[in-house]
Parts: structure tokens; sequence; C-alpha cells
């Protein structure tokens, strides 16, 4: 039944855009408009809510000066690393 | 200098109307935006929906009801204007409550908004086989339906919630299962 469907589970990928975002100055909008999508998709992926496709995680490490992999990971990132 | 708003026919939506409600955050509608708010519209929508499909049984009720004429007449016409209001005005507030995103081409989404549409459509068409089975139930097991026969039931009402739900239920599964739009 429609109430009781539920979200396809993700691996989740972890990620840093907001302490990239936030040393940089950049607001959510911001970064939206240099990636090329919704505010809220940044909301979604700061939440790791959402998993982005390989073009949008390229689009916003190029946004953040930074490399993908140094921006995503399949595991959580060590904290102050 | 005005660019030209492109519509898109297909969808039924234009460019400036999606990108619009995309971007809007002050406007008169945030209300909509809790996920409560949605689910409570969709709520009224599905009552609404049942509302107009009852008008096919408006002739049985009405007997079975042992209205006066006069009364009929009232009865009708409130219930009518309601349904109007109801159904008219809900399938536009969810249409709003979900920024379009139900109805937008790919081309004026992000990819997880077209992901998002694409789940709703997909749980939609799922909702549409119990509507569609719950009308072939009522056409073999309800009351006599003649099609736009005045001596009859009229089926035309349950084509018309139909159609309405068929062109709301992506909009209601999107208002219904999203937390933020």
């Amino acid at each position: 039944m429609l109430l009781a469907m539920s979200r396809n589970p993700e691996e989740p990928v972890y990620n840093r855009i907001e302490e990239a975002r936030t040393v940089l100055g950049l607001s959510r909008q911001d970064l939206a408009d240099k990636a090329g999508v919704h505010y809220q998709t940044i909301g979604y992926l700061e939440r790791e809510e959402y998993s982005p496709s390989l073009v949008l995680a390229l689009r916003i490490a190029k946004s953040l000066n930074q490399e993908v992999s140094e921006l995503f990971s399949l595991t959580p990132f060590k904290k102050g690393k | 200098m005005s660019k030209k708003n492109k519509i898109y026919w297909f969808e039924g939506v234009t460019e400036k109307g999606v990108k619009a409600l995309l971007n809007d955050e002050d406007s008169k509608f945030r209300w909509l935006r809790p996920q409560q708010n949605r689910r409570v519209l969709v709520l009224l929508m599905a009552f609404g929906l049942v509302l107009v499909s009852l008008g096919s049984y408006w002739p049985t009720l009405k007997t079975n009801l042992n209205l006066s004429n006069g009364a009929s007449v009232v009865v009708y016409s409130v219930t009518a204007i309601f349904v109007i209001l109801v159904v008219l005005g809900g399938y536009s507030l969810l249409r709003i409550s979900v920024r379009s995103i139900a109805d937008a081409p790919d081309e004026l989404l992000d990819e997880r908004q077209i992901k998002v549409r694409n789940t709703s459509i997909r749980y939609a068409y799922y909702a549409m086989g119990y509507v569609v089975l719950a009308l072939l139930l009522l056409m073999f097991f309800g009351p006599d339906l003649k099609m736009f026969q005045p001596e009859g039931n009229d089926g035309s009402y349950l084509m018309i919630a139909t159609l309405f739900a068929y062109a709301s239920m992506p909009s209601m599964v999107m208002a219904w299962r999203e937390r933020d739009i």
C-alpha cells in the first residue's frame, strides 16, 4: 500500500561539502548556483540523504576547489581531517 | 529584454511558472511547504474526488434520502459548489505545494528532483491501479451506471473523478512522501 511504501535504501556517500563550503564563505544558494542544482539539493547532500551522480560530484568538487576524493567517501570521514 | 516563456504542452507547465515556483521562498503559499499541511491537502483532495464520484449515484441517493425536489436541488447545488472548490482548488494548491516538480520536464529540474519526480510517478502508477480496480468493482457491483442517461445513475462523474485522480496523483504522492520540497 502507498502508506507503507519506503524509500529504496542506498549506500550512503559521506561528504565534506558543508565544511568546504563554509571555509570558502559560500551559502547553499551560492554553491547551488555554481553547481547548477537547486539549493535544497545541496541541503540533501550535506545531510547525506542523497548520493550524487559522478557528474554532480565533479561539479561540486570543482566549485569548491577540491578533488572528488577529498570531498566524497564511502566511509565516514574522521573528524578534524 | 524579455525572454520568451516556453510552454511545455505535454507536461502542462510553462518554463517561467516552474522556475518561479522552484525559487519561491517568500510567497503567500509558504504555509503549503510543511509536510503535515501537504498531507492534509492530499486527504482533502482524495475526499473531494470521492465526493465527485458519488455524483454518479445522485439519482439513487436522492431517492434513498427521500428528498423533496427543492431540498434535492439545494443539497445538490451546495455539494457541487463545495466539490468544485475542493477539487479545482485542491488540484491547483497541490501543484503549487510540490513546486510543479511532479509535472516539470527534465530540463527544468536537477538530478535529485528528477529522481523524486520519477519515483512519485511510479508510485502514482501503482496507486492508479487501485483507483481503476475500485472503479471496476463499482461498475460490476454498484447500482446500475448508464452513461449520460437521465433515467439512470450518470457514470460521467466517475469518469471525471478518475481523470482528476490521474492528473493529480503524481503531485499527491509527492506531497505525501517528500519531507522537504
